[in-house]
């Protein structure tokens, strides 16, 4: 018998459109950790973050007969999520409640030192993602701590290729330079 | 960015040494530097940053960051309260009316196949071929489906294909008491059994 889980995302978004309100909760349960992680680190902060998920995903829903796989369905996920949080920076100052964010897990076999050493690390890097532009911001994310191609931020984005090099370029110089009394 | 004698530019910079920052960064993440990224003090200042980052970046996704149990459940709420108006099959009966939602009989006969490890439906759609019967009348209906799968890479696709449509027939036959007048099944796709090792 085969199950939601071992369906691909292509066939599960055929089934939600046509009106399998089940498959969509698949998508929803495959995709909500990392467009959550990625939404948290657009803002730096929890509460915002679960709100723009959850809004991306009812808008997912509604708009779903308009989606004709053209791109991935988590690209397309994405790309909705990052235009919410853009969206959200550019009219607020980003609120930094880092202490909301998850516990720094211990690395096997990493000594407390080692360990406290990482989480130095993990904040202060945070912190200064706080001081990129959100556009910068966004493509540093999407492809430092979510591995996606040059041609998949720019689609994302809305940008050329290009531009993202740019901005990926000035956001490494500015972490580089914040983050180098790590060195 | 640590690099000395850089030439910037707006959006890339071009070392001292003639090489292109971006580049050379973009070596050092993949472990591809060549002999000239380690032996030119400015590409090994380049590669020296990324390093740094890198295992930044490693603590950072160190960080247990799930979303809330409550994300799911508050999606799905607002989807049920959106759902479109339901669209009715009749059903053949001499005793009053019965209708039957179609996308409720759609998940019937999708679930009927899904009991096949070797096909997967895509998507399954009931189409009324014939004016829909009054209420009070007993009507036949004719009712077509038409199905979209995609099989695992190596099925007998002539002989996987009749069975999706004896199965359909039967599982609308018992299952929902609605009479199947054709059943068109279309292959879209193949797909690869990652145990089989086939692609």
């Amino acid at each position: 018998m085969i199950g939601a889980a071992d369906l691909d995302d292509l066939t599960l978004v055929v089934r939600a459109q046509e009106g399998d309100t089940r498959a969509f909760e698949a998508l929803v349960r495959r995709h909500q950790r990392r467009l959550y992680r990625l939404a948290v680190r657009l803002l730096g902060n929890t509460s915002d973050a679960e709100e723009s998920v959850q809004e991306a995903f009812v808008a997912a829903w509604r708009q779903l007969n308009g989606f004709r796989g053209e791109a991935a369905f988590s690209s397309w996920m994405y790309r909705i999520v990052t235009n919410r949080c853009l969206t959200l920076v550019r009219a607020r100052r980003p609120v930094l409640a880092l202490d909301e964010l998850g516990e720094q897990a211990d690395p096997e076999g990493a000594s407390p030192e080692q360990a406290a050493e990482a989480h130095d690390r993990a904040t202060a890097l945070d912190r200064a993602l706080q001081q990129l532009s959100a556009e910068q911001r966004a493509c540093w994310i999407l492809r430092e701590l979510h591995g996606l191609s040059y041609d998949d931020i720019a689609a994302i984005v809305g940008a050329s290729v290009d531009a993202v090099r740019g901005r990926l370029y000035r956001a490494r110089c500015t972490l580089a330079e914040v983050m180098a009394p790590w060195r | 960015m640590a690099v000395n004698g850089i030439h910037s530019q707006p959006d890339t910079a071009a070392l001292a040494c003639g090489q292109d920052a971006a580049t050379v960064w973009d070596r050092a993440a993949t472990g591809r530097l060549g002999t000239h990224d380690r032996d030119c003090p400015h590409c090994r200042a380049v590669a020296d940053d990324q390093r740094v980052l890198a295992m930044a970046i490693d603590a950072l996704n160190d960080q247990a960051m799930e979303p809330p149990p409550s994300l799911v459940d508050h999606v799905m709420g607002a989807v049920l309260t959106e759902l479109r108006p339901a669209d009715y099959l009749p059903l053949p009966t001499r005793h009053g009316r019965a209708r039957i939602d179609r996308i409720a009989a759609a998940v019937v006969l999708r679930h009927a196949v899904d009991q096949m490890t070797a096909l997967r439906v895509r998507s399954c759609r009931l189409h009324l071929i014939e004016p829909l019967a009054s209420p009070d009348t007993h009507t036949p209906t004719a009712v077509w489906v038409h199905i979209s799968v995609t099989a695992r890479f190596g099925t007998d696709l002539f002989s996987a294909t009749a069975r999706v449509r004896q199965m359909i027939l039967t599982a609308a036959e018992d299952l929902l008491g609605l009479p199947i007048t054709a059943v068109d099944v279309d292959v879209v796709d193949l797909f690869a059994d990652p145990a089989r090792g086939t692609h």
